[in-house]
């Protein structure tokens, strides 16, 4: 089931500068931590002059949009889904 | 200069590469979301019953979803297939992505489409490798630096036509050359439908001047085309039929348009009219953007009875003020001589000119207004979209969403993001 929604999220975002690499490694979700195993795609996009990164992310139970406001530096999730049709 | 009647098949190594991205929307939603991998999946413009398919999946095509269906046609034929609503800048963001990786082969490539790529190879160093190794690589790269679920079908050819149908050839995933040794074979296999451009109309057509199939076709003399199709279209057919480039065009912009698929029958033109000020604001800052202004505009109107009613304008003079189009606009509007509930909506400007070519005005006015014009855009631009807006359009944030279209990408290739992403940093890693 996808379930669309907006709300803040706690991530654990690793940059690694030897190799270059980002990744979301952790998302903490209504008091639940899920370890992030596989970055799907990643993604931008401007609303007006603020830049915002997607990252949509796969734990073994659920995928998560994770966006990113690089104003705010806070994170947000948009939406959750475990692969089911509604 | 005479056009030559006796060609032979074009005997130039082939040096076009076409690519095709494999169900593109649906395969990017796939892409992005793993546990949607392997299942039937659809994007449609809309998610509800009635809503239209925009993009079936590998998967879902398999099962007999097709383009152009309604949701609850798709649900009935595959009650688990997952519909997904467009997600404009995830598409946008890919195409990007390997358009910067077509780029390191040859500097000469033309995007065809949101999910389509012609690439020219002559003269550049990565044809020494050779066509075929080029395509197999393109293959592999966009697998490890774009997405490991992104499959794209390549076709080699020694111009736009064949290239195009031989990435037509096998899908998805294909890789196929058509050139002089094999063109014969492989125009043997084709029915004529299956050539790009020849549908009921122009098979119709070709029948009428006793061609049946593709050898028929490829076989047809110049004047026999030419009669068949009753204009130069003819002649062109039979250059891209023997391997000689005849679709190397870009064409100029001719119109920007925007229109809307109403969730409610709405019938007066005081209940239409909001709708029309913001498609009217869409159609104009896109316009502003890419720097024209216009002397024409039209309004077209689907009603839910199936009819349909249009008309268009030529103004006096060229405008680009949203206040002056939505005028002429709701003028026209107010023209229709029905009163009955409608189903789409749809406004354009057309007759367009580049703004830098105008003449100016002796006193001064229109500067004051473009001026005020290019503020409200600016202000639009840094703070988002219709932060300053007509009164008219209140309440209406969420109505006529972002929408992506397939063919026309003139605007994308304009669009300014490249700096979206910070160097060259990895954000497809997988831990």
């Amino acid at each position: 089931m996808i379930q669309k929604i907006d709300a803040p999220i706690s991530v654990d975002l690793y940059f690694d500068h030897k190799l270059r690499k980002v990744f979301p490694r952790l998302v903490i979700w209504e008091g639940r931590e899920y370890l992030i195993t596989k970055i799907g795609l990643h993604h931008a996009f401007r609303e007006g002059r603020i830049l915002y990164h997607v990252f949509s992310v796969e734990s073994p139970s659920l995928f998560f949009r994770l966006v990113f406001n690089t104003e705010s530096l806070h994170w947000r999730v948009q939406e959750i889904a475990d692969g089911e049709p509604n | 200069m005479e056009n030559p009647t006796d060609l032979p098949f074009n005997p130039k190594p082939p040096t076009i590469l076409h690519l095709d991205l494999n169900s593109c929307f649906a395969t990017i939603e796939q892409q992005a979301n793993p546990k949607l991998r392997g299942k039937p999946v659809a994007v449609a413009a809309y998610t509800t019953p009635s809503g239209c398919i925009i993009a079936p999946s590998v998967e879902a095509k398999r099962l007999g979803v097709r383009l152009g269906m309604r949701v609850k046609d798709g649900k009935m034929i595959c009650p688990h297939l997952i519909v997904l609503p467009p997600d404009p800048w995830k598409y946008r963001n890919v195409h990007l992505s390997l358009k910067n990786l077509l780029k390191t082969y040859t500097d000469l490539v033309f995007p065809r489409s949101i999910d389509e790529f012609v690439l020219d190879l002559e003269g550049f160093p990565a044809y020494a490798k050779g066509m075929l190794e080029v395509g197999k690589e393109i293959k592999e790269r966009i697998k490890k630096e774009i997405g490991d679920w992104l499959t794209v079908s390549v076709g080699i050819g020694p111009n736009r036509f064949l290239a195009k149908t031989a990435a037509s050839l096998h899908k998805p995933d294909g890789l196929d050359v058509i050139d002089r040794n094999n063109y014969l074979d492989i125009y043997a296999r084709l029915k004529l439908t299956d050539l790009c451009g020849i549908k009921i109309q122009n098979t119709v057509r070709l029948n009428n001047a006793g061609i049946y199939t593709v050898l028929d076709f490829y076989y047809a003399s110049s004047w026999q085309l030419q009669s068949a199709f009753a204009s130069i279209v003819g002649y062109h057919w039979y250059l891209r039929l023997r391997g000689w480039e005849t679709d190397d065009v870009e064409f100029a912009r001719q119109s920007f348009g925007n229109s809307y698929a109403l969730p409610k029958p709405l019938v007066s033109p005081a209940e239409l009219a909001p709708l029309l000020r913001k498609l009217v604001e869409k159609t104009g800052i896109r316009m502003r953007k890419s720097g024209y202004w216009t002397k024409g505009v039209h309004v077209a109107l689907l009603y839910r009875d199936g009819s349909f009613w249009h008309r268009g304008y030529t103004l006096p003079d060229y405008i680009f003020d949203c206040r002056d189009i939505y005028k002429a606009a709701f003028r026209i509007l107010l023209q229709s001589p029905y009163q009955k509930p409608v189903r789409n909506l749809a406004v354009s400007c057309f007759n367009l000119k580049k703004a830098a070519n105008m003449q100016m005005d002796l006193f001064g006015n229109l500067e004051k207004k473009q001026k005020l014009v290019e503020a409200v855009d600016k202000i639009n631009e840094k703070w988002g979209d219709f932060v300053i807006t007509p009164a008219l359009m209140l309440g209406m944030e969420n109505t006529i969403i972002d929408r992506v279209s397939y063919g026309n990408i003139k605007e994308l290739q304009n669009m300014v993001i490249s700096n979206l992403c910070a160097d060259d940093t990895d954000f497809q890693s997988k831990t």
